[in-house]
C-alpha cells in the first residue's frame, strides 16, 4: 500500500489547488477602461464611429447625378435616396444612421461622467478628453437634429418634435423626442462646457481629427447660422478667423484634405469611398463652376462630357468637419443678414482670391457691382461651390427655401416640391420598433 | 425493529448450521457482481424448522458472500438488480459456490455510469435512461447523436439540416433557460467534451457551413452504451454545464478471453429529395404571373424577370402596359411564349442521390493482467448536393491494466480525422443550392446551346445587378474543404486501499483542430462581388478594383484544446449488513484554450500556387480585407464536488450531492465566482419489502424522488463598461488603439436559478413482462437571463436581463412489454411518451416591447393578429376587441408614416395567443419482432399539439417578381379575383399608403394569424429487418456470427396540413433541407 502514501496527499493537495490564481485569467484584448490612456482609446472608438451621413445626404441634393448606365449594385443602394423615394425604397437602399450616433453619444457621455474616475493621467489630458466628449455630443445631436427634424428656421422650434437628447450613459432610461429648441439649447450648452475643458490648440497631423480649442467657436459659427442668430454666428466666425485665417492654395492641396492648411477639425469623411465612386457630378451643378474657377479641375475630373467624377472624396484623406473656408462663408452670410453688406462682400472675396485664376479679380469686381439685396444669392452660390460634397448642401437647402428639385431616371420624372416634407428624413423604422415612443 | 428481525434469524438457526460462501460474477464479462443479495426464502426457513422470516447476505465489492444458514436449507436465492434471479440448490458438503448471473433485460441495466461514479441501479435515486448501442432498435446511424432520436422519453432530437454529417439539435426536457446554450453536455468515458454546442440552425443552412460538432468524431460502432441524465439528482455533480442535461457515452472495452474480431459495414442510399410539395410555379404560371403584374399597378421591381426584360429590350414595355398582349408584336410574343416551354428542374440538376459507406473493424480481448480494445472505422459519404462529400476515419485504442487486485490503470486514445468537401456558397445566401433550387425561375437555363453559362441576374434580390451568377460556374470554379482532426486521450487510475475506500483520478486531453481551405477562381460570382466591393476611383477618374486579377485562396485553422484533471476519493461500506454508506468527494480542474488564425491571398493562381500582393488604397480598406487574423481565448475552471448515499436494508436510500463551480470571470463581481449547486434524493425499493418480495405479480417496484438547485450567470455581461482592444486608423498614417464596446454595462444582472424536483416510479410486472417507468418533474427557473432589445438611443442593440421566471412541468412514461415470448417468436413493444408543459410565471416586459407578455403562456408562445378575411381592396381585416372587422389603419391607429400611434402597451394588447411553438406531447413507439433468426423493428416518433409560424408565402409590399415562389401568389386578392383569401400585392400609388408602409416596414404582415399552422406529426422513423445466419452453418466456415440487416429511415410522415412545405419538422423555413429518406444495408461478422 505504498501507493496510498502518494495518493492521499495528492488528493489533499488537489483540493487546495483550486485557488483563485488559477482562475485569474486576463482575457487577451479585454479591458475595462480606467486609465486616461484607456479612455483615450475609448474616445478614439467614439471618433471612429462618427457616421458619414452628411455625405449620404449629398445624394438628395442637386450635387449628384445618377443614371441608368451606372453600376447596378450601386444604383440599388442609392437610387431611392437620390429620387427621394422614402416610402417604397428598395430593401438594399443604404440607410441613414441612428444607433451609431447614439453609440458615439454613449461613449461621449460615459467619458464626461468618468472625469473624476480616470487614473494615471494629467489633469489637462483628462480635461481635454472631457472637452472633446462635449464636442462629440454637440456634433452628434446637431447632425441628428438636422437629419431627422425640420430646419430650425422653418418650424416653431419650441413645439416641433426633433430627436431624443441623450445626455447620460444610462442604458435603462426611455427617451422620447425633444423639441428642436431643446436640442439646439443642449448643443450650445455643450459647446460652452467644451470650451471650458478643451486645452489643446492644435493636434499633430494625423491626430487632427480630434477637437481643439478652436472647435467650440467653429461649431457655434455653424449652429447659430442654422438658427438664424446672425450676430452670434458672425462673432464666432470672426473669433475663429482671427486665430485661423489661412486658406488653402487650391493648386497645391484640396481644402478638405485632412492635412490642408485650412482644416480645423479633420473628422468626418463625408464622401467615403463607396459614395465617391458611385456618383457622377450633376451637370447643372458642375456648371456653377466657371472656366476661371480653379476648383472645377481641383474638385472634379471630367472623364467624358457627361461623366464627371469626384476628386475631393473617396478616402480618409478627405476628412473635414470644420475648415476656414466655411468660416468665411458663414461670416459673409451672417454679415449680409445683419445688413453689413460690405463685410459680406469682403468675406466672400477672401474665397475668390484663392479659388479663381486671376486671384478672383473678375469675381470681386462683379460682386462689388451687385446690388446689396442680391449679394446673398452670390454668397450662397459660392458656398455651394466651395463646400461642394462636404456634406453641407442638403442642410443649406433645408434652411434656404427648400427649393423644388426635379430629376429623371429612365424616362420617369421625380419631383421634390418646394418645402416638401421629405426635406426631413423619417426616423428609421427599426428605431421606432425598438422604441415606440419615437412614433410620437 | 429491523435489527430484531435479523437477530432472530441468527438466533433461530443456532441448532444446526453451516457456513456458505461464494463468489458471484456476471456471466457476460466475468466481473464480480457487487451488492447481490443472497437469501433463504421464508418457505425454506420454515422447512428447516427456523422461526426466522428473513435470512440473507449481500456480496461485497469483490462479489464474495459468506453467511451462516440452518443445515436443512437446501436452496438459496440470488438476486441482483440487472440480473436474472437464480436459485441455487445446495449440495451437502459443498460450502463454497461460484455462481454466474445472467444479465436481465435491458430495462434494468446492471449499473449506471454517471461519468463520476458507477452507481448500482438498485441504489439509483435519479431519473436516468440508459440505452445500449448494440440494440437493433438503434439501427444504422452515422453519428451517435442520431441514435438518440425517438428512443428516450423527454429527449427530442431534431435534424438540423440534411447536409452530410450535420449534427442534431438535442433538447432534454424542454427549454431550461433562454440564455446561452441549450445543448446537453456530452461526456465520453468520464470526460466532459468541449465544442459540442451547436451554432444556430440558421447558420447550418448553407452547405459550405460544414459545421462539425466534436461528437461527430465518434464512431457509433465503438460505443457500448449511452446514459441520459435528466434530473437534478443526476446532473448536479456536473455543475453548471449540466443545466441542459447530460449525455454520458461509454465506449466499448476489451473483455477477458481470446481475441474477438468484428467486422461490420453499413451501406446507405438516400434518394434525392422530392420538392413537389413546395408547389413552385411552373414556367407557364410564372410567365403568366409576370405578364399579369406588368399590367397591374404593382410596380415593385418591375424590371425583374425575363418577361419584363424581353419587353423592355424590344421597346414595347409601355405598349404592353397600355394595350396588353395584343399590343406586343408577334415575334416578341413568341419569345415570351418560348419561356413557357423551358421548365428547368433545378432540384433535379442540383441534387443527387446520396451514397454512404461505412466500414468498421475491431479487435478486443485480453488476459488476467490486461485487456484491450482496438478499432478502426472508415466512413465515406457523397452528399446530396453534387460536389459535397464527407469522410471520416477513426482509430480507438483502449487498454486496461490490472497491476493488482487493488490497482488498475486504463489508457485510451480516440483519434479521428474528418474531411468535408464542398464548394463555396456566398454569404448572400442565394448561392446555397437549396435556396437557389427553390427561387430560380423555372424558365432560367444554366447553359446555352453552345454550352456557355447563362447568367442569372434575377436571384440576387437587388433591383438591378450586373454581377453575373451561374450556379454551375460557381460549383466548378470554387472549392471548400474542411479537415478536422480530433484527439482525445484519457488516462485513469483506480487504487483501492481497502474494500471500503478507493481513490480514482483521471486525466483527459482533448484536442480538436480544424483546417479549412477555400478557393474561388477569378471567374466566379464570389470574386465578381469581391471585385465590385473593392472598386475605387483611380487617378484616371475611372473605377477599378484594387484587388489583383485572379482568384482568392483563404485558409484558416482553429484549435480547441482542453485539459481536465479530476481526483476523487470514494468510501463505500456496509455496516451490519443493514446500513450501506457511500461517500465521494473530489475536485476537478479544467482549462480550455481556443486559438485560430485565418489568412487570405488574392490574385491566387491554383496551378502555380502563387498569389499577388494587394495594394490597398489606404488603411481603412486594408482593415476591411484582413489578409491575416488571429484569435486566442483561454478559460479556467475549478470545481469541488461531493456526494453521498445511505441505504438501509437495501430498500431505503437517501442521496445528496453538492458542487461548487468556479471559473474565470473578467469584469464580473467575484461573488459570482463560485456557483453552488446541490441536490437531495431518495429511493424506496418497494419490491424489496418482505410483503412484496414473494409477489408473482410485481417483480420490481421502486420509487425515486429528487430535488436540486442550479445557478447560472452570464459570463459575457459585465457591470462595467468593458470592451475589446482593436485598432483603427481614422486619418492616413496613424493607427491607434480603440476599445470596441460590444455590450452595454449591466449592473442589474443577477444569478439565474433553477429548481428541479423529480418523482419517479420504476415497476416490473409479471416476471418483468411489463416494465414501466414513470417520471414526473417540476422545474422552475427564477431570474432567467435572456437577451432583450434595447431602444437604439442607448447606443446598443441589446442587453442581458433577468427577464422572467418559468416553469416546466412534465410527465415521462416509458413502457416496455414483452407481448409474446415463445421459443421462436418474440414481440416486444417499447413506448415512450413525454408531456411537457412550459409556462412563463412572470415576465418583466420592457416598456418598448410591442409583443405581448408571455406571462401565463409557454415561453415559445405564438401570438398573432386575428384576421377576418380581406376588405374590398384585398387588404387584411383585423378583429378588434369588440369583434368587429377593421382595417389596419384603425386597428393600429397608424400615422401617415405607417407607424402605430398606440403606446407599446396598447400594441401588446392587439395580439391573440394561438398556441405553443413546442410540442406538448412527444414520444416514440417501437415494436421489435423476433422470429427464429429474423428480427424486425418498427420505430415511430411523434410530436403533438404544437404550432409553427410559417414564413409568409409572399410579401404584399416587397414581392420580387424576379424569383420563383409557391402557388399561393396565384391565390392572392386582385380586382379580378375578389374571392381570394390571401392579401393583394400593394402598389406604391399613394392609395392607403399608411397601411402599405406599415406592411412594408413593420412586422405586421408576418404576424397575421394566416401564417400560423398547427403542426402535429407522426413519423415512421425507421423499419429495420435483420437476420442472423444460423450458427451451425457459420461455425462450419469458421465464423462466430453473421448478421445482415436492412433498414429504411424516414419513409413516411403523417402530419397536419403542411402544404407548401416538405416536412412538418422543417415547416416554417421553406429553405430548410428536408429530412432525407434513406435505405441501409448492414452486415456484421464476428470471427
Amino acid at each position: 500500500m505504498k501507493l496510498s502514501k502518494i495518493f492521499l496527499p495528492l488528493i489533499a493537495a488537489t483540493a487546495l489547488t483550486g485557488c483563485d490564481s488559477f482562475l485569474d485569467i486576463q482575457p487577451v484584448g479585454k479591458v475595462i477602461p480606467t486609465t486616461a490612456d484607456e479612455f483615450r482609446s475609448l474616445i478614439t472608438e467614439g471618433y471612429s464611429n462618427v457616421p458619414y451621413d452628411r455625405g449620404l445626404t449629398s445624394f438628395r441634393t442637386d450635387e449628384v447625378l445618377l443614371d441608368a448606365t451606372m453600376d447596378a449594385n450601386d444604383l440599388s443602394s442609392y437610387l431611392d435616396i437620390w429620387r427621394w423615394n422614402d416610402t417604397s425604397s428598395d430593401e438594399n437602399t443604404a440607410s441613414f444612421s441612428w444607433r451609431t450616433f447614439y453609440h458615439v453619444l454613449f461613449i461621449a457621455n460615459y467619458t464626461i461622467e468618468s472625469e473624476k474616475l480616470m487614473t494615471d493621467g494629467s489633469g489637462d489630458e483628462i480635461r481635454q478628453m472631457v472637452g472633446e466628449a462635449y464636442m462629440l455630443r454637440a456634433l452628434m445631436h446637431f447632425n441628428l437634429v438636422n437629419l431627422y427634424a425640420p430646419a430650425y428656421t422653418t418650424c416653431t422650434p419650441e413645439t416641433t418634435k426633433a430627436v431624443p437628447l441623450k445626455l447620460d450613459s444610462d442604458v435603462e432610461s426611455v427617451l422620447s423626442r425633444n423639441t428642436v429648441a431643446e436640442v439646439y439649447k443642449s448643443i450650445l450648452d455643450d459647446l460652452d462646457s467644451a470650451e471650458e475643458y478643451l486645452n489643446t490648440d492644435t493636434w499633430e497631423t494625423g491626430y487632427n481629427y480630434r477637437f481643439n480649442t478652436l472647435s467650440p467657436d467653429a461649431m457655434r459659427s455653424r449652429v447659430y447660422l442654422y438658427m438664424g442668430k446672425w450676430e452670434e454666428s458672425l462673432a464666432a466666425s470672426e473669433r475663429v478667423i482671427a486665430k485661423h485665417p489661412q486658406l488653402s492654395d487650391i493648386n497645391a492641396e484640396l481644402p478638405n484634405a485632412y492635412n490642408s492648411v485650412e482644416n480645423i477639425v479633420a473628422l468626418e469623411q463625408t464622401m467615403q469611398s463607396q459614395y465617391a465612386r458611385t456618383i457622377k457630378i450633376n451637370r447643372n451643378f458642375y456648371s456653377k463652376f466657371s472656366s476661371t474657377d480653379l476648383r472645377r479641375r481641383a474638385y472634379f475630373k471630367q472623364v467624358t462630357t457627361s461623366n464627371i467624377t469626384l476628386v475631393k472624396g473617396g478616402s480618409n484623406t478627405y476628412s473635414c468637419t470644420f475648415r476656414s473656408g466655411e468660416m468665411y462663408l458663414n461670416a459673409a452670410e451672417a454679415a449680409w443678414h445683419l445688413g453689413q453688406y460690405d463685410d459680406a462682400r469682403t468675406y466672400t472675396e477672401k474665397i475668390y482670391a484663392v479659388r479663381y485664376t486671376d486671384g478672383g479679380a473678375a469675381k470681386t469686381a462683379a460682386i462689388e457691382a451687385t446690388d446689396d439685396t442680391d449679394v446673398l444669392d452670390e454668397i450662397l452660390e459660392e458656398r455651394a461651390r466651395e463646400l461642394a460634397f462636404e456634406g453641407h448642401r442638403w442642410f443649406d437647402l433645408r434652411r434656404n427655401g427648400q427649393p423644388r428639385m426635379e430629376r429623371s431616371y429612365r424616362g420617369e420624372t421625380y419631383v421634390l416640391e418646394q418645402g416638401d416634407a421629405r426635406y426631413t428624413l423619417r426616423i428609421p423604422a427599426e428605431a421606432i420598433t425598438a422604441n415606440p415612443e419615437l412614433a410620437e | 425493529m429491523l435489527t430484531v428481525v435479523l437477530l432472530t434469524a441468527f438466533a433461530a438457526g443456532a441448532s444446526a448450521q453451516r457456513t456458505i460462501s461464494g463468489l458471484i460474477v456476471s456471466s457476460e464479462d466475468g466481473e464480480p457482481v457487487i451488492g447481490a443479495s443472497v437469501t433463504v426464502s421464508e418457505t425454506q426457513l420454515k422447512k428447516a424448522g427456523s422461526t426466522a422470516r428473513v435470512l440473507g447476505a449481500v456480496t461485497d465489492i469483490d462479489g464474495n458472500f459468506r453467511f451462516v444458514i440452518p443445515e436443512k436449507v437446501t436452496e438459496i436465492e440470488i438476486r441482483s438488480v440487472g440480473f436474472t434471479p437464480r436459485t441455487i440448490h445446495l449440495v451437502d458438503g459443498v460450502n463454497s459456490y461460484d455462481i454466474k448471473l445472467d444479465p436481465a433485460s435491458e430495462i434494468l441495466g446492471d449499473v449506471v455510469v454517471t461519468g463520476y461514479q458507477v452507481i448500482e441501479k438498485r441504489k439509483l435515486t435519479a431519473a436516468i435512461t440508459k440505452i445500449n448501442i448494440d440494440d437493433a432498435a438503434i439501427g444504422s446511424v452515422m453519428n451517435i447523436d442520431q441514435a438518440l432520436a425517438g428512443q428516450i422519453a423527454g429527449l427530442s432530437a431534431v435534424q438540423s439540416s440534411g447536409s452530410p454529417g450535420a449534427p442534431l439539435k438535442i433538447r432534454i426536457r424542454g427549454t431550461a433557460s433562454l440564455q446561452g446554450t441549450q445543448d446537453p453536455l456530452w461526456v465520453i468515458d468520464g470526460v466532459p467534451m468541449n465544442g459540442t454546442d451547436l451554432p444556430s440552425t440558421e447558420d447550418l443552412k448553407d452547405i459550405d457551413n460544414l459545421y462539425q460538432s466534436s461528437i461527430a468524431g465518434l464512431n457509433p460502432a465503438d460505443i457500448e452504451s449511452i446514459t441520459v441524465l435528466k434530473d437534478a439528482a443526476a446532473t448536479a455533480i456536473y455543475g453548471t454545464r449540466a443545466a441542459n442535461g447530460v449525455i454520458v457515452v461509454t465506449t466499448k472495452n476489451g473483455k477477458q478471453g481470446k481475441p474477438e474480431v468484428t467486422f461490420s459495414t453499413r451501406l446507405t442510399y438516400s434518394p434525392k429529395p422530392n420538392i413537389d410539395r413546395l408547389n413552385l410555379l411552373t414556367s407557364d404560371e410564372k410567365v403568366d404571373l409576370e405578364l399579369d403584374l406588368l399590367r397591374s399597378d404593382y410596380t415593385y421591381r418591375e424590371s425583374k424577370g425575363e418577361v419584363s426584360r424581353i419587353l423592355a429590350a424590344a421597346g414595347v414595355l409601355d405598349a404592353y402596359k397600355r394595350g396588353g398582349w395584343s399590343a406586343v408584336p408577334s415575334d416578341v410574343q413568341a419569345r415570351i411564349n418560348a419561356l413557357r416551354g423551358i421548365n428547368t428542374d433545378w432540384n433535379d440538376i442540383l441534387f443527387r442521390d446520396t451514397f454512404n459507406q461505412e466500414y468498421n473493424l475491431s479487435v478486443s480481448g485480453g488476459g488476467e493482467k490486461a485487456t484491450y480494445y482496438t478499432s478502426f472505422g472508415y466512413q465515406d459519404e457523397q452528399g446530396n448536393v453534387d460536389g459535397a462529400s464527407m469522410n471520416r476515419f477513426n482509430l480507438v485504442l483502449k487498454t486496461k491494466y490490472r497491476f493488482s487486485e487493488s490497482f488498475k490503470v486504463g489508457a485510451s486514445v480516440f483519434l479521428n480525422r474528418r474531411k468535408n468537401k464542398s464548394y463555396l456558397t456566398d454569404n448572400d445566401g442565394f448561392t446555397n443550392p437549396v435556396y437557389y433550387s427553390r427561387r430560380a425561375n423555372p424558365y432560367q437555363q444554366p447553359y446555352d446551346a453552345n454550352g456557355n453559362y447563362i447568367y442569372d441576374t434575377d436571384i440576387q434580390g437587388r433591383a438591378d445587378s450586373d454581377l453575373k451568377y451561374n450556379v454551375f460556374e460557381e460549383r466548378n470554379n470554387t472549392e471548400y474543404t474542411l479537415e478536422t482532426t480530433g484527439i482525445t486521450a484519457l488516462v485513469d487510475a483506480d487504487l483501492r486501499f481497502t474494500d471500503w475506500l478507493r481513490a480514482t483520478t483521471q486525466l483527459g486531453v482533448q484536442i480538436d483542430k480544424t483546417d479549412s481551405k477555400s478557393y474561388a477562381a477569378g471567374e466566379t460570382y464570389a470574386m465578381r462581388k469581391e471585385f465590385y466591393r473593392t472598386e475605387v476611383i483611380g487617378a484616371d477618374g475611372k473605377r477599378a478594383s484594387f484587388l489583383p486579377d485572379g482568384g482568392r485562396s483563404m485558409e484558416s485553422s482553429y484549435s480547441n484544446k482542453q485539459l481536465t484533471w479530476k481526483a476523487q476519493l470514494e468510501f463505500a461500506k456496509r455496516f451490519n449488513t443493514l446500513h450501506e454508506l457511500e461517500l465521494m468527494a473530489g475536485t476537478e480542474i479544467r482549462k480550455t484554450w481556443y486559438d485560430g488564425f485565418a489568412s487570405t491571398a488574392y490574385g491566387y493562381d491554383k496551378k502555380t500556387l502563387t498569389s499577388k500582393p494587394v495594394l490597398f488604397p489606404n488603411e481603412s480598406w486594408a482593415r476591411l480585407f484582413p489578409l491575416h487574423s488571429e484569435s486566442y481565448t483561454e478559460n479556467a475552471y475549478v470545481s469541488f464536488y461531493a456526494n453521498g448515499s445511505y441505504s438501509l436494508l437495501q430498500r431505503y436510500t437517501l442521496g445528496a450531492s453538492v458542487r461548487f463551480d468556479g471559473s474565470d470571470l473578467f469584469g464580473v463581481d467575484k461573488k459570482y465566482r463560485y456557483l453552488p449547486l446541490y441536490s437531495f434524493s431518495a429511493l424506496w425499493r418497494i419490491s424489496e419489502e418482505p410483503w412484496l418480495r414473494e409477489s408473482t405479480f410485481v417483480q420490481n417496484l421502486a420509487l425515486r424522488m429528487s430535488y436540486g438547485i442550479q445557478g447560472n450567470i452570464d459570463k459575457s455581461t459585465s457591470s462595467f463598461v468593458m470592451g475589446d482592444y482593436k485598432n483603427e486608423s481614422i486619418l492616413p498614417g496613424v493607427v491607434e488603439d480603440v476599445i470596441v464596446l460590444g455590450t452595454p454595462p449591466n449592473r442589474r444582472l443577477r444569478w439565474e436559478k433553477t429548481h428541479t424536483a423529480n418523482i419517479g416510479l420504476d415497476a416490473g410486472f409479471f416476471g418483468n413482462i411489463v416494465n414501466l417507468s414513470v417520471d414526473a418533474y417540476y422545474r422552475k427557473g427564477n431570474d432567467l437571463i435572456s437577451l432583450k432589445m434595447l431602444p437604439l438611443e442607448t447606443g446598443f442593440m441589446s442587453t442581458m436581463v433577468n427577464w422572467a421566471s418559468m416553469r416546466n412541468r412534465g410527465v415521462e412514461v416509458a413502457l416496455s412489454t414483452r407481448n409474446i415470448n415463445t421459443r421462436d417468436f418474440r414481440w416486444v413493444t417499447n413506448f415512450n411518451l413525454a408531456y411537457n408543459e412550459n409556462i412563463v410565471l412572470n415576465e418583466t416586459v420592457p416598456f418598448n416591447q410591442t409583443t405581448p407578455s408571455r406571462e401565463g403562456y409557454p415561453v415559445n408562445a405564438i401570438f398573432a393578429y386575428r384576421t377576418a378575411g380581406l376588405d374590398s381592396d384585398g387588404m387584411p381585416l383585423f378583429v378588434n376587441k369588440d369583434g368587429d372587422a377593421v382595417s389596419a389603419k384603425e386597428y393600429f391607429k397608424l400615422n401617415g408614416a405607417g407607424a402605430s400611434t398606440l403606446s407599446a402597451a396598447e400594441q401588446r394588447d392587439l395580439y391573440t395567443y394561438i398556441g405553443s411553438g413546442d410540442p406538448l406531447w412527444t414520444g416514440g413507439f417501437i415494436n421489435t419482432f423476433n422470429y427464429k433468426n429474423f428480427d424486425l423493428t418498427v420505430n415511430f416518433a411523434f410530436n403533438l399539439k404544437m404550432y409553427t409560424r410559417i414564413q409568409p408565402s409572399y410579401s404584399t409590399v416587397w414581392f420580387d417578381r424576379g424569383m420563383n415562389t409557391n402557388r399561393d401568389i396565384l391565390d392572392r386578392w386582385a380586382p379580378t379575383n375578389t374571392s381570394a383569401t390571401l392579401p393583394a400585392l400593394l402598389p406604391d400609388n399613394g392609395y392607403r399608403s399608411d397601411e402599405r408602409l406599415n406592411y412594408g416596414e413593420q412586422n405586421t404582415y408576418a404576424m397575421l394569424d394566416t401564417w400560423v399552422k398547427r403542426n402535429d406529426h407522426v413519423r415512421l422513423q425507421s423499419i429495420n429487418l435483420g437476420y442472423n445466419l444460423p450458427t451451425p452453418l457459420i461455425h462450419r466456415i469458421g465464423l462466430a456470427s453473421v448478421r445482415v440487416a436492412f433498414e429504411a429511415r424516414n419513409l413516411v410522415v403523417f402530419g397536419a396540413n403542411y402544404k407548401n412545405f416538405l416536412d412538418p419538422e422543417t415547416m416554417g423555413n421553406p429553405f430548410a433541407q428536408p429530412i432525407p429518406k434513406s435505405y441501409t444495408f448492414n452486415l456484421q461478422v464476428k470471427f
